[in-house]
Order: C-alpha cells, then structure tokens, then sequence
C-alpha cells in the first residue's frame, strides 16, 4: 500500500512576523516548523506502515527550498521517501495552484490514499486537501479522528462533525484531512535524525508534472492579496501589585471592576 | 572561510531543540523544585538514542562529529541544566574510559547498557583535599593478588549515588604524583563500595551529587582503565578539550535560555507607559549579551572545529570554556537586572538560570587554574 501524505512548511508560532510597508508582504523571522495539522498526518502514515511491511509513506510538500528542511523533519519521524515541488519563480500563496500541482504530483506518484493536515496554520485556508481530492477525483472525508484500513479498496473513517462524530466508510484511492488529537506525534529517534540527515531528497519541477503555465502561472490565482493588517493591539501585561496573594486577588478584582467594568 | 553549520548540522540542532523543548524544558522547573533524579523522563530520552551521539555506530552510537555533539550538550543546558548534566555524564565522561580501555566483557556489561540509558555511569576525579590539584589524589589503588585493593572517598561526583559503575581516578604510586594515576572501574554491588553523602546543591538541581566511598574494594586486573599503571594523566588529557568545549557548549545553552527569557520580558514589561525594551540602557544589554554570546559560540565551534580535525586545541579549548562561562554569568546577571524585584522570586525561571550558571565555573577547570595553564603554555618554559 502507498500513502503519500502532503506537509506544509510554516512560520514557528513564536517567529517575529511583520507587516512589510507596502503592507502587501510579510517579514518574517528564520524559524519555520512542519504544520502542525500535518505532523498528525504523518504520524498517521508511519503508523499504518508500521503495521504493514508492505506499506510505504511518501511525503512532499510544494514550496521554497528552505521547506526541504519540514521534509527531513517527516524521514526523522520515519517516511520512506520525500519530495519538493519547488515553487521557483511560481506563485507559493494561492491555494488553487498549490492544489493543482500537488495533484499533478500525486496522479504522477501514485497513491493508495493520501494524508494532509486539516488546514495550515499561517493562512487557515482549509481547502488545499479537499481541492486536490476534487482535481484526482476522489473522495474525500475532512477532519477525520481515526482511520482504519479495512483492505486495499476501503477504509473506514471517523471524523469530527458538529456536536459529534460520524463514521464513514470510503473506498480508496481517498483523500482525508486530519484533525488535531488524532494520535500523538512522535519525537524521532535519534537514529531517524541521522537518516534525515543524510536522505536525498529529490526537487522536482511543477511544470515536469504535465502542468501548463496556464494552469499553475500566477495568471491562473484565483485569489491576490490586497493588504495585511496587523490584528488589533492587545493592551500591555500588566502584573498586579501586591506582597501577598490576598493582595493581588484584592487588586485584580478592583480592577475588574473599576477598569476593565466585567465585574 | 564557511562560518555556517551545513545543512545537516542545521537540521540536527532544530531537531535537537524541538525535543528538548517538547519534552525536557517542560519538566525543567518540576525537576528543580523537587530535586530528585527524573527517572521517567531519563527513561524516556534514552529511548531516542542521543545518549550514544558521540560513539561509533559499530557499538551502538552515532558517530555525530564534535560540533554536532556539542550542539547537544548546548540545547540540553538550554532545556534543563540538572537533567543535562547527568545525560552528559553518560554519554562523555562516565563512559569514555570504558569505551577506550575497557574489555569486551567489560563493555558488555556496562558501556553498551550506558548508552541505552540502562545503567548510569560517572567518573571520580575529585576528593575533599583534590579538585583541581589532580597530582594530591589520596585514593590509592594497590595490588592484590590478580587484581587491584582501592580505598578512598571520591566528593563532587554526578550521578554518583545512583551509579551502576564509575571510573575512579587513583593513584598506585602516591610518591610519582600525578604520574602515578590511574582509571580503574568499579561496579555497583562491588564489596566495599557505597555511596555516602548526598549535597544539596544551589543548581543543576535533579542531578544527584555526592561522595562515594571505597573501602578495601577489590577488583580485578582488567579493571585497570590503561593499557598500564601510571597513565591517567595522559588519558585525562585525551578528553580533557572535549570536556571542556562541553562545558562551554552548556554554557552557550544556559546563556541562551536566559537570554531569550529577557527578551520576551523586556518586549511585554510595561514601565512608564512602554515596553522597558524601548529604553537604551535595556537596548544597551542586549546588545552586549549578543555580542559576547556570538563571540562565545564561534569560540566553541572553533575549538570544535579544531578537535574534529585533530589539531592541538588544548589552548583554544581552554579559552573557549572561560569564556562562554564568563559570558553565560553576564547574560544571566542582566537576566535578572531586567526582571526587576520578580528576579527574586522562586516562581521566575531567572533565579534558575542564576544558580544553575554558577557551576560553570568548576567544571572542566577553575577559571584560575585554567589562565594560569594558558599563561604557561603561551609564554613556555622560561
């Protein structure tokens, strides 16, 4: 069985991000993880191997060089192959490009079914998985809380709906977005480090995919950032005085009620 | 000149940092506040291997090369300097004489499980009248039948209480001085050997410290760590620039911890009316640490760099350690100035990064003896 499982490389959540001056770019600090959404597909794909020799778990990702680093961080965790579809000179933001080359990829690779984070956590545009099954043509189930392979033509799903969960039963080829809290990603053993170290990790063209200038150009987005603005400042910390911890409760509370009036 | 980590030695200190953040650096304030040896978090990092980073891969390590092993020692500091210290004990110093000298029975039964995380090493070097002063080592190993009779107390020693086996530094022939040292290894449950007092000590609290004691403790010829009596002191010398790059390494580590700590405080404290980062003489620290804390590590990975290549580094290895350690005292110090009067609270992680740094001043050297050696090997015999 094959599962390709699609990572996307992200800001840390602590990096400095700042509103460039034509507000229509980021600025942002050197730290970048895997998404955090992706960590549990891919921890998801190591597990199903793990119980099958026959299975393999491919992973990529469509982006700049520097995500190659997100791609080792998957071999550590155990993936048997990784790639990037590097975006040089292509438009990396918009969702429908990303989609159609990851699926050019996927039709190429082939697959069994394939893994992806519910959405990233720097656009939150959800859609990319969902897009990619459309463009493949096959079905897809979003959020899924558990999956089981029943056999090489069917799975059976849980995913998180509204008040609940509903289980589903797919045939495969199938797309599946995961939810956070599926499994608990593993920290990689140091000799999966060493491995990640060392693997090649192949850069592939877009365009090698079958895919036409019409198709993936910055031309074909469908969507154009206008601006960014920063969110609204939150007021400074304050710490509230006081030398004992009756003290602090007493002024905490005056200020809720005087200041802050919730009270 | 290529001043950057490659690629992979890039990739090895993220990944190494993400796991000491997710799964050391949260325990690091329980594990101070108790101050007992972390047994399940021990387990659970022997588990990922890194404690045979520095070993061939032939028996069970990694073959990591020295600035990769030095960038763990770093993100460990950074994590948990009480936890870190006995890592390292097992990975370096309580395990190296066993892989350079040890037999293959020997290695069996206690490097192999060393590095597994399944027993606990350590190494004796000091006594009460004997720390920097190698050649005044009192614990005397004398022969006895078809093998060796030690007796001696062993002070300062990490992991000491809870070892599996130790490397006990003795001397056969007191008169020689320090040319009459020797690395013998003694194992739990050997008649005669115990541990006696526990220190409580002001940091790296969670590491166990304290005194073993051997009484007329027997142990065979091939406990003898040397390929013959009266070597030690050159054998000390072969790991003596590692260790301390690694003291240096975990100062970087700790320097960096206390550094960040500032950081987001002086962004988020507010005083008169703006985050104090605003104000030059906060600006004027940081712009200090940065710069000793860059130089400290090009210092560290220089010295590496030198070890790697197995060129004379005993100057620079030197240097290295002194001055990280002395930076790592200063960030620290401007640590707790810019947290104000919270500095003085046990609840603010400041206080540990203050009291852990003070050990870096003893390990791996005193300060004084260390300028005095480099004095000596700069200027030469007069």
């Amino acid at each position: 069985m094959k599962i390709l499982v699609f990572i996307k490389q992200v800001a840390d959540t602590e990096a400095r991000i700042l509103i460039k001056s034509d507000k229509k770019s980021l600025e942002i600090e050197n730290k970048y993880n895997m998404n955090f959404f992706d960590e549990f597909a891919v921890e998801e794909a190591i597990k199903i191997k793990e119980k099958s020799k026959e299975t393999t778990v491919a992973v990529c990702t469509y982006g700049p060089k520097r995500a190659v680093e997100a791609l080792r961080t998957a071999i550590a965790m155990g993936v048997d192959q990784a790639f990037l579809l590097e975006n040089n000179n292509l438009n990396g933001d918009d969702p429908l490009i990303t989609a159609k080359i990851l699926a050019g990829f996927a039709k190429q690779e082939g697959f069994d079914f394939i893994l992806c984070g519910r959405q990233a956590i720097d656009d939150e545009s959800s859609n990319i998985g969902v897009m990619v099954a459309e463009f493949l043509g096959i079905p897809h189930v979003s959020s899924i809380m558990k999956l089981d392979i029943i056999d090489e033509k069917k799975a059976l799903v849980e995913s998180e709906i509204e008040g609940g969960r509903e289980t589903i039963e797919v045939q495969l080829p199938a797309l599946f977005t995961v939810q956070k809290g599926m499994n608990e990603p593993r920290v990689p053993l140091i000799t999966g480090v060493m491995k990640a170290m060392k693997a090649n990790i192949p850069f592939i063209d877009p365009y090698s995919l079958g895919l036409t200038r019409e198709m993936i150009d910055t031309c074909a987005a469908k969507t154009n950032v206008l601006c960014y603005e920063a969110p609204q400042e939150r007021p400074p910390v304050r710490i509230i005085e006081g030398n004992t911890p009756e003290e602090k409760v007493k002024g905490l509370i005056t200020i809720l009620k005087e200041e802050a009036k919730v009270l | 000149m290529d001043f950057q980590l490659t690629e992979e030695q890039s990739f090895f200190k993220k990944t190494v940092a993400d796991t000491i953040d997710k799964i050391v650096a949260p325990r690091s304030q329980e594990i101070d506040e108790k101050d007992e040896f972390p047994w399940e978090l021990w387990k659970e990092f022997a588990k990922l291997g890194y404690l045979g980073l520095r070993y061939p891969e032939e028996i069970g390590g990694l073959n990591a090369d020295k600035i990769m092993s030095m960038t763990f020692y770093e993100e460990l500091a950074r994590g948990s300097v009480g936890f870190a210290q006995s890592v390292i004990m097992n990975s370096l110093m309580g395990t190296y004489f066993i892989y350079r000298f040890g037999s293959d029975a020997i290695k069996e039964r206690c490097l192999y499980p060393a590095i597994k995380g399944e027993k606990i090493a350590t190494i004796c070097f000091t006594e009460d009248q004997s720390g920097s002063d190698l050649g005044a080592t009192r614990t005397l190993a004398v022969q006895d039948g078809e093998g060796w009779r030690i007796n001696g107390t062993k002070m300062w020693i990490t992991n000491g209480p809870i070892c599996d086996f130790c490397t006990v530094l003795a001397t056969t022939d007191p008169s020689k001085g320090l040319k009459g040292l020797n690395f013998f290894l003694v194992e739990k449950g050997t008649p005669g050997f115990s541990s006696g007092q526990i220190i409580h000590k002001l940091g790296c609290r969670g590491t166990v410290t304290g005194e073993l004691v051997f009484d007329n403790v027997w142990v065979p010829y091939e406990n003898l760590l040397g390929e013959e009596p009266g070597k030690g002191v050159f054998y000390v010398g072969d790991i003596l620039d590692e260790v301390r790059l690694m003291t240096g390494s975990m100062a970087l580590g700790i320097a960096t911890g206390a550094y960040r700590e500032a950081l987001e405080f002086a962004r988020k404290r507010v005083a008169f009316g703006q985050p104090i980062g605003n104000y030059q003489l906060i600006r004027e620290k940081f712009a200090d640490m940065d710069t000793i804390m860059n130089a400290a590590r090009l210092m560290i990975y220089y010295g590496s760099w030198l070890l790697e290549n197995n060129m004379d580094c005993r100057i620079v290895a030197a240097e290295a350690k002194m001055y990280a350690t002395e930076t790592c005292l200063k960030v620290v110090d401007e640590l707790t100035r810019i947290y104000g009067a919270n500095a003085f609270a046990y609840e603010y992680k400041s206080q540990r990064y203050f009291r852990d740094a003070r050990f870096l001043l003893y390990g791996g050297g005193t300060h004084e003896v260390l300028k005095d050696f480099i004095g000596k090997a700069i200027i030469g015999k007069l």
